[in-house]
């Protein structure tokens, strides 16, 4: 105790540099986390109250027998698996298009069309987003049924409404995947694929087994990054949704949010500490798997 | 760089794709645009429509009240908030990220460190109802200062911070000490003049992430008069009957500052983004 006491008297600089820092961390983060945890752990009546009553972990065995939640857990993830997919794959062949040398003249105008929506403020994308969806006012059934194609459901039928999120958040979240695998490509060696050619190799097998492999870093970080975003979609489902039609997009994050204005609170905070669960799990596989194998 | 002849259908192709995706891009902020000049009536019977019919710039003074608060409060709100939590944001982290770097054994350090990475993986949706308790304890609900000081921190102005003070090579300052140096001269004469230009990219960005933010402000907040622009569009399209054309017009005020001030900064904020999530 003394020898960290007089550690902190010699470092007492840093400490003082830190403190900002760290009083905002503990207070606006680790202390409301440890409160959500302590909230799960009562029951919802008494949670707020002045002595919550602890019953242990009988919120996360509610939480975990709720069909709905179950439901909403499977979607959750199905949903997170498919915009990763998506995301990732437009991104990596966006970019690979503009690196390659066929786009000369008019680079930094298409990187900067894809970038906009990332800094364009979500809820004002998703607000016009939900217009262009809609039935009579958009232009999307508009310009389809104009060239004699059928309507899109859009987010009025519970067969396109995850589709049409799934677009929508593309459209708002691509632009960043792009630019860090295209930042990746312009640090790679390209003697590397020089060399391939001169070996006889393909356009194809060039990019598949000398380029792709180089592009791990982005691959993983994008990866990790998409998965932590998804997982925690809410916004969109706010400005587009609410969760319907049905429970069709009613997310683990947004029916956690409605059981906070049901004054669920127990079962709320469980479903957040279980979602938390979720995505520190899947984010450090992914990194580890990242690390492990080889080629890098 | 290599011999083979570019094929020109290949070029075409891929221009084709390039300005065809790019175009899709772009397409709901000319929408945004246009819908924001035409009345519902209007839209309703050519929702295609590339132009509007008449400039009429009516809308904008029609939406100068919404929800009981006058439009420029918004404004002024999403101005002061965002500006003041960059501020702070940048500040706090600059000096934060530096002393974890120099000091990375420190007791509490490592601790500090793992909270904060911890409290960026959270569902920051899920916090609703500590973050109320934190503020309703800290007798800053509903206050100015609870929304600023909530909104400071964010995980790539620290990555980006953490980076570059990395990468200072530790004889500058120990050159520095040797001199007679102490820590705060070495970091006000030494440290902060080199970190000139990766402050100035983190509060590009900061601000422009700041700007967008809406669900702890309406959380933070007990009325209206401390909501920011997106804040107000939200509710403005949670209600009923809505009001198209308004809605429109206001996403455009939303969308407009940030953008222009994106397209006149582009390549520090893309590369600033690219390489603090790289660090991440």
């Amino acid at each position: 105790m003394t020898a960290v006491i007089h550690i902190i008297a010699r470092e007492r600089v840093f400490y003082l540099f830190v403190l900002p820092f760290a009083a905002l961390t503990i207070l606006f983060g680790v202390w409301p986390i440890l409160l959500s945890v302590q909230v799960s752990l009562t029951a919802s009546a008494s949670a707020l109250g002045a002595s919550p009553k602890y019953i242990g972990l009988a919120n996360y065995v509610a939480v975990l027998a709720d069909p709905l939640f179950v439901a909403s857990l499977w979607r959750t993830l199905a949903y997170t698996v498919l915009s990763v997919a998506a995301n990732l794959a437009f991104a990596l062949a966006f970019a690979t298009l503009l690196d390659s040398s066929l786009i000369r003249r008019g680079n930094l105008f298409f990187r900067l069309a894809l970038f906009l929506p990332v800094i364009t403020p979500d809820v004002a994308g998703y607000v016009v987003w939900r217009w262009l969806y809609d039935r009579s006012f958009g232009a999307i059934n508009a310009a389809l049924t104009s060239i004699g194609l059928p309507a899109f459901g859009g987010l009025s039928s519970p067969d396109t409404a995850m589709a049409a999120l799934l677009i929508a958040e593309l459209w708002h979240h691509a632009g960043f995947y792009m630019i860090i695998f295209f930042a990746n490509l312009a640090i790679r060696d390209r003697s590397l694929e020089e060399a391939a050619h001169i070996d006889g190799a393909t356009t194809w097998q060039r990019w598949r087994y000398v380029v792709l492999p180089q592009l791990r870093p982005a691959l993983v970080i994008n990866t990790v990054y998409a998965m932590i975003q998804f997982l925690k979609t809410f916004t969109v489902i706010v400005v587009m949704t609410k969760g319907g039609p049905g429970d069709r997009t009613n997310f683990v994050s947004y029916y956690a949010y409605q059981l906070f204005d049901q004054a669920r609170y127990g079962e709320a905070t469980a479903m957040a500490t279980i979602l938390f669960a979720i995505v520190i799990v899947l984010s450090l596989t992914a990194y580890k798997l990242g690390d492990r194998e080889p080629g890098r | 760089m290599t011999a083979k002849p570019t094929s020109r259908f290949a070029q075409f192709a891929a221009y084709g794709v390039a300005i065809t995706t790019s175009l899709l891009f772009l397409y709901p902020y000319w929408w945004m645009l246009v819908s924001a000049f035409r009345s519902t009536r209007e839209i309703l019977s050519a929702p295609l429509r590339l132009l509007p019919e008449t400039l009429d710039f009516s809308i904008f003074t029609e939406i100068g009240r919404i929800g009981g608060v006058d439009l420029s409060t918004y404004v002024i709100n999403s101005i002061v908030i965002t500006t003041l939590s960059t501020l702070v944001g940048v500040i706090v982290t600059a000096l934060g990220a530096y002393a974890m770097v120099r000091r990375p054994k420190a007791p509490g350090f490592t601790f500090l460190r793992y909270g904060f990475l911890v409290t960026i993986m959270y569902p920051y949706m899920l916090l609703v109802i500590p973050v109320y308790i934190v503020m309703y304890k800290l007798g800053l609900l509903g206050s100015y200062a609870g929304i600023i000081l909530f909104l400071a921190l964010g995980p790539i102005q620290f990555f980006l911070f953490e980076q570059f003070f990395r990468a200072i090579p530790s004889e500058v300052i120990e050159a520095a000490m040797i001199d007679g140096a102490s820590e705060w001269q070495v970091l006000t004469r030494i440290v902060l003049p080199m970190a000139a230009p990766i402050t100035a990219t983190v509060t590009l960005i900061t601000f422009l992430l700041n700007w967008s933010q809406w669900f702890p402000i309406l959380i933070i907040s007990r009325s209206p008069d401390t909501y920011t622009l997106p804040v107000a569009l939200l509710s403005m399209n949670s209600e009923l009957g809505s009001n198209f054309q308004g809605i429109m017009a206001l996403a455009v005020i939303t969308t407009l500052p940030v953008a222009i001030l994106f397209l006149l900064a582009q390549k520090r904020v893309m590369e600033g983004m690219a390489s603090g999530a790289v660090k991440g």
